[in-house]
């Protein structure tokens, strides 16, 4: 027996069949759909690196069951670019150093632009520092990390004109 | 491979728990801990998407916490200030992430000992409704935990929602747990109190501390001394001898049983600090 799901990946719609109801929305992600951006680190939910957006709002691939996302919108890393724009979470992750090895960052930034869209960090690094804390970085680029988030934090609210 | 079962409504979803038995699943994220294979090769029962299952409401006995609703639900929902401890026992388990997809019905389900949802719903004095073919029953949370792990809910049943009564959303309430680190921890012993306050007296007060025996347990011996005692000088009247005899911790790689008893004792005083000077004029 098989079971096909749809959902939209990145604003792009698709069919894929499941030859198993365990396999996670990651390993879906990145063996099936071929998006490797999104990472896997200790596939239980604790590190944080297969963070995507599940209609709107992070959570870990890893602890996601494929089969359960049927519907659904997920974006991914790979969705976040307009063309050859970065988006400002990763133009600002560039600008503050928010990274050394690099393996954390595609979570670190899926989970930033989660955080920005549930909108009460604010400009509070401590906020912004708990807010992040289902992202766990090896290489210890937090002080980066807080910056960036921060940075772009700032910057989205000017655009919006919502400055407090 | 097993079936995929995600049903829109909750007479669909008992009709496949009378008919076959299942994998109950939520948020998966106690699921996946627990499973890492075996026992997901059967069906799964993808309760999410019923119909009204994720609706934080109040109604004319009291308040209903669906069992679909996650913890980010919780957080954001418009909740009286006896509920604060609910909440901030929310923002505590795990991460964002893992409060997005987690739901509360999950966490007393899944029933660990460590379980951050239970002490705030035992000191709102929870119920669990659970539902079945044969009709709905509801038993209060403290007889639904009976074991580490272990619940009674029967083959065939789910839970449909937690239920707190009227009576028991009032006053001021607070949650606090202690773990090795700030996030991502599993506690080390949490407590969660609340108080209702009238004319500077106990009107009503509930303890519940967790982590500290099989179960998460309320001080019923305690409470009964305090209650009707004047607000002021109450952290003092914490009678360690009643917290200790209600609590049988255990040592575990995380802490010794003595280290346990007397966090407690000192995390109750911290709570019960921070609701009385709440409450005293300035
Ligand atoms: C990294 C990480 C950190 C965590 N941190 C914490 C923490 O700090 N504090 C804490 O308390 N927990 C923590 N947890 C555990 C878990 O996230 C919570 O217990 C969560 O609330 C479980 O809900 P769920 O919806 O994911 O449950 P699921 O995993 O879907 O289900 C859990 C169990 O309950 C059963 N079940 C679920 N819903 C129902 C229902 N309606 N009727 C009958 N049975 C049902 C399932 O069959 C399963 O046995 C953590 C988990 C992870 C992975
Ligand atoms: S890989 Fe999912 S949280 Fe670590
Ligand atoms: S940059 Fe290396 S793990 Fe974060």
């Amino acid at each position: 027996m098989t079971l096909s799901i749809s959902l939209s990946v990145n604003g792009e719609s698709l069919n894929v069949p499941l030859e198993d109801t365990r396999t996670t929305l990651l390993d879906l992600l990145r063996e099936h759909i071929g998006l490797t951006g999104t990472k896997k680190g200790c596939d239980r939910g604790q590190c944080g690196a297969c963070t995507v957006l599940l209609d709107g709002k992070r959570i870990n691939a890893c602890l996601t069951l494929a089969a359960s996302v049927d519907g659904t919108d997920v974006t991914t890393i790979e969705g976040l670019a307009q063309g050859d724009t970065l988006h400002p979470v990763q133009a600002a992750f560039i600008e503050h150093d928010g990274f050394q090895c690099g393996y954390c960052t595609t979570g670190q930034i899926m989970s930033a632009v989660g955080l920005l869209s549930e909108g009460d960090a604010g400009a509070d690094p401590e906020r912004i520092r708990e807010g992040m804390s289902g992202n766990i970085c090896r290489c210890a680029a937090y002080p980066g990390i807080t910056a960036a988030v921060l940075d772009a934090e700032r910057r989205q609210s000017e655009s919006e004109g919502t400055s407090v | 491979m097993g079936a995929y079962l995600q049903p829109d409504t909750l007479d669909e979803a008992l009709g496949i728990l009378a008919r076959e038995p299942v994998t109950i699943a939520a948020g998966c994220t106690d699921l996946f801990a627990a499973t890492e294979s075996q026992s997901l090769n059967g069906t799964v029962l993808d309760v999410t998407r019923i119909e009204g299952l994720r609706r934080i409401a109040k109604d004319a006995t009291g308040w209903r916490i669906g069992a679909a609703s996650t913890w980010s639900d919780v957080i954001a929902a418009d909740l009286p200030p006896a509920f604060d401890m609910l909440k901030q026992a929310a923002r505590e388990v795990g991460s964002v992430q893992i409060q997005n997809a987690g739901t509360v019905a999950g966490n007393i389900c899944n029933a660990s000992p460590a379980a951050d949802g239970v002490p705030p719903l035992l000191s709102l004095d929870a119920h669990v409704e659970i539902g079945a073919k044969g009709g709905p029953r509801e038993v209060p949370l403290a007889e639904f935990l009976t074991a580490p792990r272990a619940t009674v809910l029967m083959p065939g049943e789910m839970v449909t929602a937690i239920r707190i009564p009227d009576v028991s959303d009032k006053g001021e309430s607070r949650f606090s747990k202690l773990g090795a680190r700030k996030y991502l921890v599993i506690s080390i012993v949490m407590v969660a109190a609340r108080l209702h306050v009238q004319d500077g007296f106990v009107r009503d007060i509930a303890l519940s501390v967790g982590a500290c025996g099989p179960v998460a347990t309320r001080l019923a011996a305690l409470e009964e001394a305090l209650r009707g005692t004047p607000l002021a000088g109450l952290p003092d009247r914490l009678q360690p001898d009643l917290i200790a005899s209600a609590l049988t911790p255990i040592t575990d790689m995380r802490a010794s049983d003595e280290y346990r008893r007397e966090a407690a004792v000192h995390l109750l005083r911290r709570v019960l600090d921070d609701l009385t000077l709440m409450r005293s004029p300035v």
